[in-house]
């Protein structure tokens, strides 16, 4: 079949020419799909291989995640606070007039930048986010409360853990 | 004298164009053209023109971008040898502390990018004034906005390179506003830092993208760019194109217009220079991704305007904020596309107004985000 066509074609006749040019059309069309199928399949791993693995629990460990950077002693009185980590990410610890143990992530709810602890109040100093002691955006940009944390000290080091019930605050 | 059927015979006036024979440059430009048949290329590029007029001068600017850009590529290169994206905050301390001319280098990277990126917006907004995007030349107006989008991605992506300060958190608010975007929003902001947040590996997908993706990207969109302005020639502003033709005057382009820019290239290279030695680039300390952001965080001069904005729509409005800031630039795409008229009509007249509103508004958030 194909040899008669290419005889045909070679022959110069106008209906073998179409003919060949239909072939022709048909084997490109079929390897450009070909390459295209490939060109995504091989895709697929590229992208997987870019793609960030799941992140762990923070809190994975007995439900709690030791605190970095922050000492018992930083905020042992009202008052005191300080900006520390927990399994990678910032949290602020500082203690109340009250005498409380207070914890926040420190990521600002607006741009994500870790806020600071200033006595009366947590303001943000890359657009001016301001939050009171409970992390309840009171001016600016945020748009939502600050996550709080469960704060604790056991055996002279610090803990966070998540709260069950963000309402008790 | 019949030459070997090996060579190709020189044009006639490739003949009359070029140096005599005898001399060391004619011998082997005709060597050079018996090998290889390129004249009528040549030829056409010889005809190319700058027309001229009052406005002339702003015709420099592309070249003068070419200039920073090459000044970036080859600080970049020396750059890469101290670089380490294991240890980047010690890297480029040891660069600027310890490396010979170390700091000066940094420096010079620093301001070139910046006058690269002045440079870049008034080319844009003097090709955009004098409505040289009009039909045939949508495609020479796309591959320059695609150029801009490409220098302030380099912008973005060197910014984090120090892993000080001030660069940690310009990522992670980029990367925040990034994440806000609705739909693929998410996907896209996990999949360039490489997590949830900006850690070390953020800065080896921004480093790849630095010094290998975008440079790639750059040198092609360039390419396809002077391509475009060889092949359909410099746009006529209305005002010279409605000129008698007597009354047109026009600059040979690489005879002329060229070598006068040279001036103003070495004048431009010497300004960077002197940018570098009195206002050398600082390091801050190294990322602390726990501490507090520190006070007066700002974001680079290009940076201020969509920085400003996103202090100005608080809240559950930012949205708003960042949907006017995508417009915008979604519109820049589709000018040519708009006002196509030759002469311009009541269309290229909004247009101008709508340029001019733009500006406008992209120098007063820039003031006022500095300011405030």
């Amino acid at each position: 079949m194909s040899e008669t066509r290419d005889t045909e074609s070679s022959a110069g006749g106008p209906g073998g020419a179409a003919d060949a040019r239909r072939g022709r059309r048909r084997f490109l069309a079929l390897m450009g799909g070909l390459s295209a199928c490939w060109t995504g399949a091989s895709l697929y791993p590229a992208y997987r291989f870019l793609s960030p693995q799941a992140a762990p629990d923070p809190f994975a460990e007995n439900g709690r995640a030791a605190v970095e950077k922050v000492t018992p002693a930083d905020v042992a009185r009202p008052g005191m606070g300080k900006n520390g980590g927990y399994a990678g990410r910032g949290v602020i610890i500082f203690r109340t007039q009250a005498g409380k143990l207070r914890a926040f992530d420190s990521k600002c709810t607006h741009a994500g930048c870790n806020v600071e602890f200033q006595g009366e109040r947590l303001f943000c100093n890359c657009h001016g986010g301001v939050y009171d002691l409970d992390g309840t955006n009171i001016a600016g940009p945020p748009p939502r409360p600050l996550t709080e944390l469960e704060a604790f000290e056991q055996d002279g080091l610090l803990y966070v853990a998540r709260i069950a019930d963000p309402a008790k605050g | 004298m019949s030459m070997d059927q090996r060579f190709v015979p020189i044009p006639s006036d490739a003949e009359d164009a070029l140096p005599p024979a005898r001399s060391t440059a004619g011998a082997a430009l005709r060597a050079a053209l018996r090998r290889f048949p390129i004249w009528p290329v040549i030829a056409f590029l010889r005809g190319k023109r700058v027309p001229q007029h009052r406005a002339t001068a702003w015709y420099a600017m592309g070249g003068l971008a070419l200039v920073f850009l090459a000044i970036q590529i080859a600080t970049g290169i020396l750059l890469m040898v101290y670089y380490r994206p294991s240890q980047p905050w010690a890297s480029v301390q040891r660069i600027v502390n310890e490396v010979p001319y170390g700091a000066f280098i940094r420096s010079v990277h620093h301001w070139s990018a910046n006058l690269m990126a002045l440079t870049l917006f008034a080319h844009m907004f003097s090709t955009f004034f004098m409505k040289a995007y009009r039909p045939p030349r949508e495609l020479t107006w796309l591959t320059g906005c695609a150029l801009l989008g490409v220098t302030l991605l380099f912008a973005f992506s060197g910014y984090l390179l120090p892993w000080d300060d001030l660069s940690f958190f310009a990522t992670r608010v980029s990367l925040t506003e990034i994440e806000k975007g609705p739909g693929l929003g998410p996907w896209l902001a996990d999949l360039v830092r490489g997590g949830p947040d900006v850690t070390i590996d953020t800065i080896g997908r921004f480093y790849v993208l630095h010094v290998t993706v975008l440079p790639l990207a750059v040198l092609a969109i360039i390419g396809a760019h002077l391509l475009c302005i060889q092949l359909q020639g410099v746009s006529e502003p209305d005002r010279f194109a409605a000129l008698p033709e007597r009354e047109k005057k026009y600059r040979a382009f690489f005879g002329d217009f060229m070598i006068a820019e040279i001036p103003i290239w070495l004048a431009a290279s010497a300004l960077v220079v002197a940018l570098a030695a009195a206002v050398p680039r600082g390091l801050a300390p190294e990322a602390d991704p726990f501490a507090a952001a520190p006070a007066g965080i700002k974001p680079e001069w290009y940076f201020l305007a969509p920085y400003q904005m996103l202090k100005l729509f608080p809240g559950h409005l930012e949205l708003i904020g960042l949907g006017l800031m995508n417009g915008a630039m979604l519109g820049a795409l589709a000018v040519p596309f708009i006002d196509r008229a030759v002469p311009a009509g009541a269309r290229g007249r909004i247009m101008t107004a709508l340029g001019a509103a733009g500006l406008a508004g992209f120098v007063v958030l820039t003031v006022w985000g500095r300011l405030s």
